[in-house]
Parts: structure tokens; sequence; C-alpha cells
């Protein structure tokens, strides 16, 4: 991207990202609504979305003895792929 | 390693340390080795490494990457010294309390949440992947619900769910949802496929709350809703038992929601809110 158009992109995502006081929140726009939609996105290209995960273990496990590997339990409180 | 000499599988433990099928018995097992076995009464999360019979190669719960490479490194050896012959497990019965579908009919919305700004700079490393990270959770939305989508509605079932149970501080682990007398004032209205509205949201305390506007595209085909995107954005303030350590006072989150296509497997994972208990999550 120009340098000048980079710079009206972030003084764009700047006003859209500072809500009003919470006095006085503003409504959103279409506007607001295009930039902060795309904004809050994951990136598709983290290196950890990159790895094949599954999420059933007995899946896994199947798949595991077919292909003669070991299995890697990513095992959280909340589901990895699912919060945070 | 993990694309080529392992089969990677996430899970929310709290699902398999519980569920009384084989895929709880074949988790039990494996985390039965480790240090964390009180399935009852604490978590057992971390990384673990097991042989497809099940035998444990290692259980860390340290995030540093490159200890992690070294365990996965000797637990490659170790499997390949495994002696034990391993038979498929095929999943008989599954504990329907762990193992919940979409409702039939309805939808699955992805939905990710962001904080703006306000955090102090840093330059520790684990701190600005917390900072900058990006929450994500699937909303589910009931048959009934969709029909009254369709028809131009937003139903009150889907609105509470939506905010009790999405419009949290999900990005730096797992956050407190809001009970129902916690949501002070919530409207949303749908206008020729546009959605505006408006949600208050705020503890009996004052120690945690959530006040912002909406915005949303909602596009239908037939009988169907083909598109669902949503913004929210407001000021968050406090933080919940998991989720320590946010901007100081007001800060500024938004929520974006979005259609899931199936596409991604994280699409099948239930809501956070709907944890071993979706009717309640549903209702």
């Amino acid at each position: 991207m120009l340098p000048f158009l980079s710079a009206i992109y972030a003084g764009l995502l700047l006003s859209v990202f500072s809500p009003a006081s919470s006095q006085d929140p503003q409504p959103l726009t279409r506007d607001d609504f295009d930039l902060l939609h795309s904004a809050v996105q994951p990136d598709a290209s983290e290196l950890w979305r990159q790895i094949p995960w599954g999420i059933s273990l007995l899946e896994g496990q199947q798949r595991a003895v077919e292909e003669g590997k070991p299995i890697f339990l990513w095992a959280m409180d909340g589901h990895p792929l699912g919060c945070t | 390693m993990l694309q080529t000499d392992f089969v990677p599988v996430a899970i929310d433990q709290a699902y398999q340390r519980r569920q009384k099928d084989r895929e709880g018995e074949f988790y039990r097992e494996i985390a039965l080795q480790g240090p964390r076995h009180d399935f009852e009464g604490s978590t057992t999360q971390g990384f673990y490494a097991a042989t497809n019979s099940g035998t444990l190669l290692f259980y860390n719960n340290n995030r540093d990457p490159d200890k992690l490479a070294d365990l996965m490194v000797e637990a490659l050896e170790k499997a390949a010294s495994e002696k034990k012959s391993a038979v498929p497990i095929s999943m008989e019965a599954p504990d329907p309390q762990y193992n919940p579908e979409p409702p039939e009919a309805g939808l699955v919305v992805r939905v990710h949440s962001k904080i703006l700004h306000g955090y102090p700079e840093t330059k520790d490393r684990w701190k600005k992947i917390f900072q900058e990270g990006i929450g994500r959770d699937n909303f589910w939305i009931t048959g009934p619900e969709h029909e009254e989508l369709v028809s131009g509605r937003v139903p009150a079932t889907l609105q509470r769910r939506m905010v009790r149970f999405h419009f949290v501080d999900n990005t730096r682990g797992e956050p407190p949802m809001w009970e129902p007398g916690e949501i002070v004032s919530l409207s949303m209205e749908l206008n020729d496929g546009i959605l505006n509205g408006e949600v208050e949201l705020r503890t009996a305390k004052g120690d945690r709350s959530y006040s912002a506007q909406l915005y949303g595209v909602v596009e239908t085909k037939g009988e169907k809703v083909t598109r669902f995107d949503v913004v929210a954005r407001g000021l968050f303030e406090g933080h919940g038992e998991y989720t320590k350590g946010p901007p100081p006072g007001k800060f500024p989150l938004a929520i974006s929601f979005s259609l899931a296509d199936g596409s991604d497997i994280a699409d099948r994972i239930p809501p956070q809110g709907s944890r071993g208990w979706v009717e309640n999550y549903l209702q």
C-alpha cells in the first residue's frame, strides 16, 4: 500500500478503534463496521493454525495406529482452537 | 514435527477427563500416567505425547517452544522402541453430556474478540502475545431462531445468548460469562437486513462491565440466513479469575461474528458457554 493511503487507513482505524466515552457511546456506522469486522479476524497464516489439528482423541488414535505415529495432545481448560 | 511425525489433537480436557465413554477412558488412561490425575477435582491441562496404544511419552505444561521441541524429539525415540501393539479404538455410545451437536436447522457463527488498545507498552514476549491475542469461540443459533431471523426478527433468546456468552473478554483465557441479572439493558433491531443494537452489561458489584454498540449485516436466501456479519464495539472494564491483566480502567473491546462454513475444524467445537450444560446455553 502507498504510504499516503496507508496513513489514511491507519487514521481511519484509530478513529474506529476509539469509541467515545462510556457516557456517550456513538452508534456504529457502516464504515466503522466494514473496518472493524475485517480488523477483528484471526490471521490465517499463524503458524499454529498450519498444524492439522484433530479435535477427537479417538479419531486421532485411529489415525495414529494407521500411520504408525505417536499422538501429540494439546489439552487445555477451554478448547485450544476455540477459546483464545 | 507436529505436521509430519505426530498425530496432533487439541482438546478441552474439561470434557475428556469427565466423559463416560471410550474417548474419556483413553484420555484418563494417558493422563493417569502423568502428574495430574485428579479427574474430578482439578485441571489436567498440559501437553501430552503418547504412543498410539496409550503409553505416556511425556507430560509438560511449559510454553517454551524449545523445551517442548526437545521433549518431542525424545518422545519419537521412545515411541520407536515401543513394543506394545495398538488396535484402533472405536467410539461406542458417546457420552451425550460431553458430545453436544449444533442445533438442528440452526446456525454456527464464528466469534472473534480483540482489545483495540489500552495496554501499557511492553517488551515482554509473553505479555505481548496476550496483548495482541484474538479470542475465539462459536455461537450457536437454534432452528426456530434461524427461522425468526429469516423473517426479519431478532428473537430475544438469541439476543440474550449472544451477549451473555459472547460479549466477554476471552483474549487472555477463560472468561466469566454474564448472569441473566447482569444484563442492564439490551436491544437489537433488524431493518432491511441491517442489524443495529446496544447493550449494557454490569455485575452487581460493578467490578466488570461492558457497554457496546452493535452493527451488522444479515442476508437471507430462501429459508436460510446466508450472511450474519455483526460487530460490537464498546468499553469493557474488569476481568475474571482466569483473565487477569487487562488494560487499566475501561478499554475498547470489539467482537465480530461471521457465519461458519464448516471449512475450519474449529467450527465443530461447542461454545465455551455450553460446557457441560448445553441446555442452559440454548435456553
